[in-house]
C-alpha cells in the first residue's frame, strides 16, 4: 500500500529530522511508531501526505511515486489519507458538523466553499460518522464545547468523511486519559478492522503499542532503529529497548 | 581596630586633558571607541543645537554672535560647577576628614582654565555683539542649556580620567549620570523651542474667561428666537455742499413708529492723524409712538448701508418717555467715505431701533441645523470609508499574512504564464471597458455604472488571464522540451520586466538625475537611461529565471507578501489628512473627497491588523484541512475566516469609531463634515457656534467609544 525509500528530512534551519527511513506498510496493516519525542515521528507521517515535504527520497503511494506530485494531483491523494492529530485540529469556532464536514473538502469543487455548500448525501454521511464515533448528539454544538475524547472522537469522524484508505494518527491519545485512550485506538482498530482501513499511528505507551499494533517500527533521532512484529514488542530485550529509547530511558507501564 | 586604607580612585591627567580639549578624545585615546564617539556625537549636536534654537529665537542674523554667546555661558556655569566640586572636596577633606579627598591641585588649575577662557572669550563677545542684541537671548533657559552642556563636559572629562588611568577595561563604569544630564538638556532646548511660557498662561487668564463660557455652554446658540424689531429711519445728507438742501424731514405719524432729524444736511466728524475728533454738524432727533418706558438704541448707516454704533457722539441708548416719545442731540460722526468713488450727494441714514425681548420660537437656530446635518455628515463619512476599507482591506489583508503566503509556490513555467496572462487579461479588460465606454457616449459622458463594470471585467480578465496563461503556458513550455521551455520563459520575463524598467528609468531620470545635474541635459537623455534601465531589469529577470529554472518552485507567496506590506506601511504611514489634501485636489471640497481620504488610510491600517490576525491564528487546523485534500480557498474558507472573525469584527468596529473620530479632523481641511464647517465657524470668531460643535463631535464620540466597546466586548 505505502512505501517509503530512503526519506530524509532536512528542515530549512538545518536540524536533521529524518535520515534515510525506508519501510513498508502493507494493506490493512496497523503499523505502530513508536520513539522518543523529538525522534522524528511527525516529521514522518507528515512527509507521507506531503504536509512536509522531504528533501530527499521516494514515497510510493499505491505503486504510484507521489514525492513530486503537482498540487491538484496531490489533492486527489490526500483525500485517500485520513489523518487525525494530537491537538485534534479541529476549527473551534465551528460547529461539529462542519468539522466533520471539512474532511469531504477534497471530493468537493472548491468554488463552492465560496458558498458553505456541502451536498445532501455529504450531510447524511457526515452523521453516519457521528454515530459510529458515539456522538450524534453534538452534531450542532460547538467544537470547543466538547471535552478532549470527544473532540478526538470528531477528529476520526472527519478523517472517516474521507473514505480514506488510510489513516495516519499522529500521537491520537498523547493528549488523553488512559481511559479515553482505549476508547479513541478502539475506534481506530475497529475501522481498521470493520473497514479495512490500513493504520498508521505513532504511540508513547508500549502497552498500547502491543494491545493495538500488528508491526512497529522504532525510530531514534531521525533514523530507523527497529522493525518488527506484534510479538517482537513483547519479547523486546533490554538492549533493544535501549536502542529505542535511549540509555536512560526505564521501562513503564509495559510488562 | 583595623586601619582601613582607602585608594582613591586612580585617575589619568592625559586622558582628561585630552577630554577637555576635545570631548570623547580621552576616551577614544584609551581604548573605548563606541564611547568616545558617542560622547563627541552628543556634544557636538546638543550644542550645535542649543547655540541654533539661541540663534533662532533671539533672530540673530548668524551663528556667530549665537556661538559666542553659548560658549560664554558655558564658560560660566562650568565655573561655578567646578567651584562647587571644589567646595565639597574641601569640606569633605577638612570638615568629614575624609581620607580618600587628597589633592587640590586639579581644581586651581580647572578654575584658572575657565577664567582665563571667561576673561578671552568675554572680550571677544563684547566686540561681537551689541548689548541690545545680547538683551534678546532668553537668558533662563539658555543658561540652562549653558550650565547642562557644561556638566557634561565635566563629567566626561572624569569619566575619561578614570578609564584612562583602568588601562584595559573590563567593565566601563557607568552611564547613568552622563544620561542624566542629557534629558535635562534635551528638556531646556525643548522648553525653549516650544517657547513654554508659565507666566503668560496666568497673565492673560482673562482673554480665556471671555470666551470659554459661549464655547463650554453654547446651547442658547442652539435654538431659534424670535424679536419683535421697531426700525424707523431718518436720511441725512453729509457732508453738505454749498446750496444743498438735503432729504425732508420725517413728518411726525399719528398712528405708526416715527422719528425726524433737524438738519438733514450737514458736515461729517473729522479724526485727523493725531487721534483728535472735530464733531460734524449737531442734529436735533425727536420720535415718538414707541413702547412708553423701553430702550431705544440709535445707528449710524453708512451711503453704501453699513450699520454702525455712533459712539463719542452723543447718546447711544435712548429711555422712551410715558408718551413714547424722546428728544435728543446727536453729532454726525466720522464716516470715511472714497473720494474717488462717491459721486453726487452722499445720502447716510440715522436709525432708531426698538427690540422687544426674544422669544423662544420652539425651534432649533439655523446654525444648530447645519450642525446637526454636518455631523451626520461626519459620521456617515466616516462609516463609509469603513465599508470600503473592509471591502478591499479583507482580501489584501490574506496576501500580507506571511503563514498563507509562505506557502504559495508556483513553477517557474507556470509563474511566467500567469503574469502574462495578467497583463494581457487586464490589457484586454481596458480595451473592453472602453469600447463600451464609447458605445455609451464616450467616457466623460458614460453612466457611473461603467466604473463597476470597469472594475469587474479588470478583475475577472486578469484572473481569467492569469489562470488559463499558466495553465496554457505551462503545458506548452513543458511540451516543447525542458531547456527550450526554460530558455523561452526566461525570455518572457525578461521581456515583461523591461516595461517595468522602462518606466523606472524614465523615474530615475525626471525624479533624480534632473535635480542632480542640469534637468535640461536629464531631459535630454531621459529615453537613454530609460533603454538601460529596461535592459538592466530585463538581464536581472532573465539572470533571475536561469538561476531559478532548477528549483522548480519559486517562492512567488513571499515576493507577493513583501510587495503588499511594502505598500501597506507606505499607504498607512501618510496621515489622512495628506491623503485629505491629495484627494481635495482630485475632487474637490466636500465629503467625497474626505470619504476617499479616509477609505485609503483604512484599507491600510484594516488590512495590517487583519494579516495579523490572520498570521495569529493556530495552523492546526489548516494542517488538518490541507490534510483532507482541501485546496487553499476551502482551507481559507473554513479554517481560516472561522478564527479571524472576532478579531476582524472587532478591529472594524475599533476602525469605524477612530474614522468618525478622524473625519471631524479631516473637515478641517475641506473634507466635509462638522470639521468643515467648524473651522469656518472659528476663522470667524463665532465662538459660540464653535461651542456647538465640539459639543456635538464630544456626544458622538463618547457615544461611539461606548457602543463600539459594548459591541466589540461581544466578540473578544
Amino acid at each position: 500500500m505505502l512505501t517509503v525509500e530512503h526519506l530524509t528530512m532536512v528542515y530549512p534551519d538545518g536540524t536533521v529530522a529524518l535520515q534515510d527511513v525506508s519501510f513498508e506498510v502493507k494493506d490493512n496493516e496497523f503499523m505502530g511508531v513508536i520513539g522518543l519525542s523529538g525522534s522524528g515521528k511527525s516529521t514522518l507521517l507528515r512527509c507521507i501526505n506531503r504536509l512536509l515535504e522531504p528533501t530527499d527520497g521516494r514515497i510510493i503511494w499505491n505503486g504510484r511515486d507521489i514525492t513530486h506530485l503537482e498540487q491538484s494531483d496531490l489533492r486527489l491523494v490526500r483525500r485517500e489519507i485520513g489523518m487525525v492529530f494530537q491537538q485534534f485540529n479541529l476549527v473551534k469556532r465551528s460547529s461539529v458538523m462542519t468539522n466533520v464536514l471539512s474532511g469531504r473538502l477534497g471530493y468537493t469543487p472548491p468554488s463552492w466553499s465560496l458558498i458553505n455548500r456541502f451536498s445532501r448525501a455529504d450531510r447524511e454521511s457526515a452523521v453516519v460518522a457521528l454515530k459510529r464515533v458515539g456522538i450524534p448528539d453534538k452534531a450542532n454544538n460547538r467544537a470547543d464545547e466538547l471535552s478532549g475524547g470527544q473532540q478526538q472522537r470528531v477528529g476520526i469522524a472527519r478523517a472517516l468523511m474521507q473514505e480514506p484508505k488510510m489513516i495516519l494518527a499522529d500521537e491520537p491519545v498523547a493528549s488523553l486519559d488512559p481511559v479515553l485512550a482505549h476508547s479513541i485506538l478502539g475506534h481506530l482498530e475497529d475501522l481498521n478492522q470493520a473497514d479495512k482501513i490500513t493504520v498508521m499511528c505513532s504511540l508513547h505507551f508500549l502497552d498500547l503499542v502491543q494491545r493495538y499494533c500488528t508491526r512497529v517500527i522504532g525510530l531514534r533521532q531521525g533514523r530507523l532503529v527497529f522493525e518488527g512484529g506484534k510479538d517482537d514488542i513483547a519479547q523486546l530485550s533490554d538492549t533493544r529497548f535501549k536502542e529505542i529509547y535511549g540509555e536512560e530511558a526505564q521501562r513503564l507501564g509495559a510488562r | 581596630m583595623t586601619n582601613q586604607v582607602i585608594t582613591p580612585p586612580k585617575s589619568s591627567p592625559l586622558h582628561a586633558i585630552l577630554s577637555l580639549v576635545v570631548p570623547g578624545l580621552g576616551q577614544m585615546v584609551a581604548g573605548s571607541w563606541s564611547r568616545g564617539i558617542t560622547i563627541l556625537a552628543s556634544v557636538l549636536v546638543l550644542g550645535g543645537l542649543s547655540v541654533w534654537t539661541i540663534a533662532q529665537k533671539a533672530r540673530f542674523p548668524d551663528f556667530g554672535l549665537s556661538f559666542a554667546i553659548f560658549a560664554k555661558l558655558v564658560l560660566e556655569t562650568g565655573l561655578l560647577l567646578v567651584f562647587l566640586l571644589a567646595l565639597r572636596h574641601l569640606l569633605s577633606r577638612y570638615i568629614f576628614r575624609d581620607p580618600a579627598a587628597e589633592g587640590f591641585g586639579t581644581y586651581g588649575v580647572a578654575i584658572l582654565f575657565f577664567l582665563a577662557l571667561i576673561f578671552a572669550g568675554g572680550a571677544m563677545l563684547s566686540m561681537a555683539g551689541n548689548p541690545e542684541q545680547l538683551a534678546l537671548v532668553h537668558t533662563g533657559t539658555a543658561l540652562f542649556s549653558a550650565g547642562t552642556l557644561a556638566a557634561l563636559w565635566l563629567w566626561q572629562i572624569n569619566d575619561a580620567a578614570r578609564i584612562g588611568a583602568a588601562g584595559e577595561v573590563v567593565k566601563q563604569p557607568s552611564m547613568a549620570a552622563a544620561i542624566i544630564i542629557i534629558c535635562l538638556l534635551i528638556f531646556s532646548l525643548g522648553y525653549n523651542i516650544t517657547e513654554i511660557d508659565p507666566s503668560k498662561a496666568v497673565r492673560e487668564y482673562q482673554d480665556l474667561f471671555v470666551l470659554l463660557p459661549r464655547i463650554v455652554w453654547p446651547w442658547r446658540a442652539a435654538f431659534a428666537f424670535d424679536q419683535n424689531v421697531i426700525e424707523e429711519i431718518q436720511r441725512i445728507q453729509a457732508p453738505c455742499p454749498e446750496g444743498a438742501i438735503g432729504p425732508p424731514s420725517n413728518e411726525p405719524d399719528p398712528d405708526e413708529p416715527w422719528i425726524s432729524a433737524t438738519p438733514t444736511c450737514g458736515e461729517l466728524g473729522v479724526r485727523d492723524l493725531t487721534g483728535t475728533f472735530t464733531p460734524g454738524t449737531e442734529l436735533t432727533i425727536t420720535g415718538g409712538n414707541y413702547t412708553p418706558g423701553a430702550v431705544v438704541h440709535i445707528l449710524w448707516k453708512n451711503p453704501i448701508g453699513n450699520p454702525f454704533v455712533p459712539r463719542g457722539v452723543g447718546p447711544t441708548d435712548i429711555a422712551i418717555d410715558e408718551n413714547g416719545g424722546f428728544t435728543t442731540q446727536l453729532f454726525i460722526p466720522d464716516v470715511v467715505i472714497s473720494e474717488s468713488t462717491a459721486t453726487g450727494a452722499q445720502i447716510h441714514q440715522l436709525v432708531v431701533r426698538e427690540e422687544s425681548t426674544e422669544v423662544f420660537a420652539g425651534r432649533l437656530s439655523d446654525d444648530m441645523t447645519l450642525a446637526l446635518t454636518a455631523m451626520l455628515e461626519t459620521i456617515m463619512i466616516g462609516l463609509m470609508a469603513t465599508f470600503f476599507g473592509i471591502i478591499f482591506a479583507f482580501p489584501v489583508s490574506f496576501l500580507a499574512a506571511r503563514n498563507l503566503m509562505g506557502s504559495v509556490v508556483t513553477p517557474l513555467n507556470r509563474l511566467v504564464g500567469s503574469l502574462a496572462g495578467l497583463g494581457l487579461g487586464a490589457w484586454v479588460a481596458v480595451i473592453l471597458t472602453g469600447q463600451v465606454a464609447s458605445l455609451l457616449g464616450g467616457l466623460e459622458r458614460a453612466p457611473v455604472e461603467i466604473f463597476l463594470i470597469a472594475i469587474i471585467l479588470l478583475l475577472l480578465l486578469s484572473f481569467l488571464g492569469m489562470q488559463l496563461g499558466g495553465r496554457l503556458f505551462g503545458a506548452l513550455l513543458s511540451a516543447i522540451g525542458q531547456t527550450a521551455g526554460q530558455l523561452t520563459a526566461a525570455f518572457l520575463l525578461a521581456f515583461m520586466a523591461a516595461l517595468p524598467g522602462y518606466y523606472l528609468g524614465l523615474g530615475f531620470s525626471r525624479g533624480i538625475l534632473s535635480i542632480v545635474i542640469d534637468p535640461e541635459l536629464a531631459a535630454a537623455r531621459e529615453n537613454i537611461y530609460a533603454y538601460i534601465s529596461a535592459v538592466i531589469l530585463a538581464v536581472l529577470a532573465f539572470t533571475f529565471a536561469w538561476v531559478n529554472r532548477k528549483r522548480g518552485d519559486i517562492s512567488v507567496g513571499l515576493i507577493i507578501y513583501a510587495v503588499t506590506r511594502t505598500l501597506l506601511n507606505i499607504v498607512r504611514s501618510i496621515e489622512p489628512l495628506i491623503w485629505a489634501i491629495i484627494a481635495l485636489i482630485w475632487i474637490g471640497l466636500g465629503p467625497f473627497a474626505g470619504t476617499i481620504a479616509l477609505t485609503l488610510h483604512t484599507i491600510a491600517s484594516l488590512a495590517k491588523l487583519y494579516s495579523e490576525a490572520i498570521e495569529s491564528i493556530d495552523p492546526g487546523p489548516l494542517e488538518a484541512l490541507y490534510a483532507t485534500g482541501a485546496d487553499r480557498l476551502q482551507t481559507i474558507v473554513y479554517a481560516v475566516v472561522p478564527q479571524i472573525l472576532p478579531p476582524f469584527i472587532s478591529f472594524t468596529i475599533y476602525r469605524w469609531d477612530i474614522n468618525v473620530r478622524m473625519s471631524t479632523i479631516i473637515g478641517l481641511v475641506g473634507g466635509g463634515g462638522i470639521g468643515f464647517i467648524l473651522i469656518q465657524w472659528i476663522r470667524t470668531y463665532q465662538y459660540a457656534q464653535v461651542g456647538l460643535a465640539v459639543w456635538l463631535i464630544t456626544i458622538t464620540v463618547a457615544t461611539l467609544d461606548y457602543v463600539s466597546s459594548a459591541i466589540r466586548e461581544r466578540f473578544v
